[in-house]
């Protein structure tokens, strides 16, 4: 069985575990796509003060900020085929990773609502009243005035949030998906040297979240070229 | 005359505070109509309601040959009522991601639909004629709070709008800064474009109206040329509130 840790080993288990990382990406890109759309309309809902719809949406964010993802994550995976059948739709056989790509996205949607709810919030109402005044329509005024200042305002966030989903993604593997953790603890199981797996997964968490960061701080800087309030 | 803009018992309350209370006023083409009162009189309530800012719950705007109940007022017709009048603001809201010149473009391009090329040629234009042609491409942050006013109304005279309406257009300048607005507003006085000024510049009143409203607790009390109403007003309240307001010129200190 040799030493406990083999810092050589790391590299060698580095490309399968790095051959991975796509279904790591595919979660996130779930995550943010589907997440911002719905998210948008969550918004939109609670912005709008539409009697039940606001109340719903409000209620879906505080369930989902209220509960671990990984709860969310079983409930959709055991709860949707259920609920489904029952309208007479089949989907077990679906791939596992499709309930984690809608998981991730139902959570990641709450966030985003409340993200962009603030940043819009945030907005002073003048400048909403200066676009109408020179005879921009309700939507042109949010498109063209609002939505680009919020959109600066929220950018930190955002940026945080997307680190913390690529890191959430690493609960995947509780359902068998056989992403960058997942095949590490393959590995480990197989090997029987579970840390060097994990080492490197963690190197590559540390790297990429690094690089979000940078090109988030970044991004604020071009985008906020003269803006600043 | 003609008249640009005529609004008939216009009503508006904030809960149980009655703002104004069946307020008509009647601008016609060229005139350059002040406002004045003390605060809470309603004056800037009253502008707002005509370009659709607070929705008043009663009275009747005429503009041109468009008259509309405020209280029916659909989408379509605060949109028109809208692209033919134009606001500056006392806190001048200029949008904040955008240069100068795109600050005067915006209403140009996206609401009447002017191509870029002219509406940047006409924002120019605009620009250098209130001083700013060098400061085109500054992000209102850069800018200081007389030059933010100064595009505001660039931004409002663009537009070619039927009226243009000034809330408070000085109020939030320092001192100092407060001349060059005014003489940026004596210039488009003098283009004869119609204006409806709420103001407390009593000099700028006197110089530049046609005709002078005062109004207090939501009703307009007088109204006239402004040499009745600054030298013989008939009502007691615009005595006592021009007594105050010139007494700051009696004294030196």
């Amino acid at each position: 069985m040799g030493k406990l840790f083999d810092a050589a080993l790391v590299l060698e288990y580095a490309p399968p575990i790095f051959l991975r990382f796509h279904v790591t990406l595919a979660i996130v890109a779930a995550s943010v796509v589907g997440g911002t759309l719905l998210g948008l309309l969550l918004t939109a809902a609670q912005l709008h003060r539409t009697p039940g719809l606001s109340l719903a949406a409000a209620g879906y964010i505080s369930f989902v900020r209220g509960t671990p993802v990984i709860i969310q994550m079983f409930i959709v995976y055991y709860g949707l085929p259920l609920a489904l059948y029952r309208v007479g739709i089949n989907i077990n056989r679906w791939n596992k990773l499709y309930f984690v790509l809608i998981a991730y996205a139902l959570n990641n949607a709450a966030f985003m609502a409340e993200i962009i709810r603030s940043a819009v919030l945030s907005v002073p109402k003048g400048q909403s009243e200066a676009a109408w005044s020179v005879g921009l329509s309700g939507f042109q005024a949010f498109r063209r005035i609002v939505l680009p200042q919020a959109f600066l305002t929220a950018l930190p966030a955002l940026g945080t949030r997307l680190v913390n989903t690529f890191h959430d993604t690493s609960l995947a593997f509780t359902l068998g998906i056989l992403d960058m953790l997942g095949q590490a603890q393959a590995i480990g199981v197989r090997t029987y040297h579970v840390l060097e797996g994990y080492v490197f997964a963690a190197l590559v968490f540390v790297a990429v979240s690094l690089l979000l960061e940078k090109g988030f701080t970044r991004a604020e800087a071009a985008f906020g070229r003269g803006v600043k309030k | 005359m003609k008249s640009v803009i005529q609004i008939k018992g216009v009503r508006k309350s904030f809960g149980k505070n009655e703002v104004l209370k069946g307020v008509s006023l009647d601008v016609k083409t060229g005139e350059v109509v002040v406002i004045l009162g003390p605060s809470g009189s309603g004056k800037t309530t009253l502008l707002r309601c005509v370009n659709f800012l607070e929705n008043a719950d009663d009275g009747e705007l005429t503009i041109g040959e468009l008259s509309v109940r405020f209280r029916y007022a659909g989408k379509k017709d605060i949109l028109t009522v809208r692209r033919r009048t134009a606001m500056v603001f006392q806190n001048y809201n200029l949008f904040s991601n955008k240069t100068a010149a795109e600050n005067v473009m915006e209403g140009l391009v996206t609401a009447r639909k002017v191509p870029a090329a002219e509406a940047r040629e006409r924002a120019e234009r605009e620009l250098a004629k209130v001083g700013l042609g060098g400061k085109r491409d500054a992000y209102p942050s850069q800018l200081s709070g007389g030059q933010q006013q100064r595009v505001a109304i660039a931004r409002a005279v663009a537009l070619n709008p039927e009226v243009i309406l000034f809330d408070e257009p000085t109020s939030a300048l320092d001192p100092e800064l407060v001349g060059e607005v005014l003489a940026v507003m004596r210039a488009v006085a003098r283009e004869g474009i119609t204006m409806v000024v709420v103001t407390h510049e009593m000099s700028f009143a006197h110089d530049i109206a046609n005709h002078v409203v005062f109004m207090d607790d939501g009703l307009v009390v007088e109204e006239g040329a402004p040499k009745e109403i600054f030298f013989h007003p008939k009502e007691e309240r615009t005595k006592q509130f021009l007594d105050r307001i010139q007494l700051k010129y009696d004294y030196s200190i």
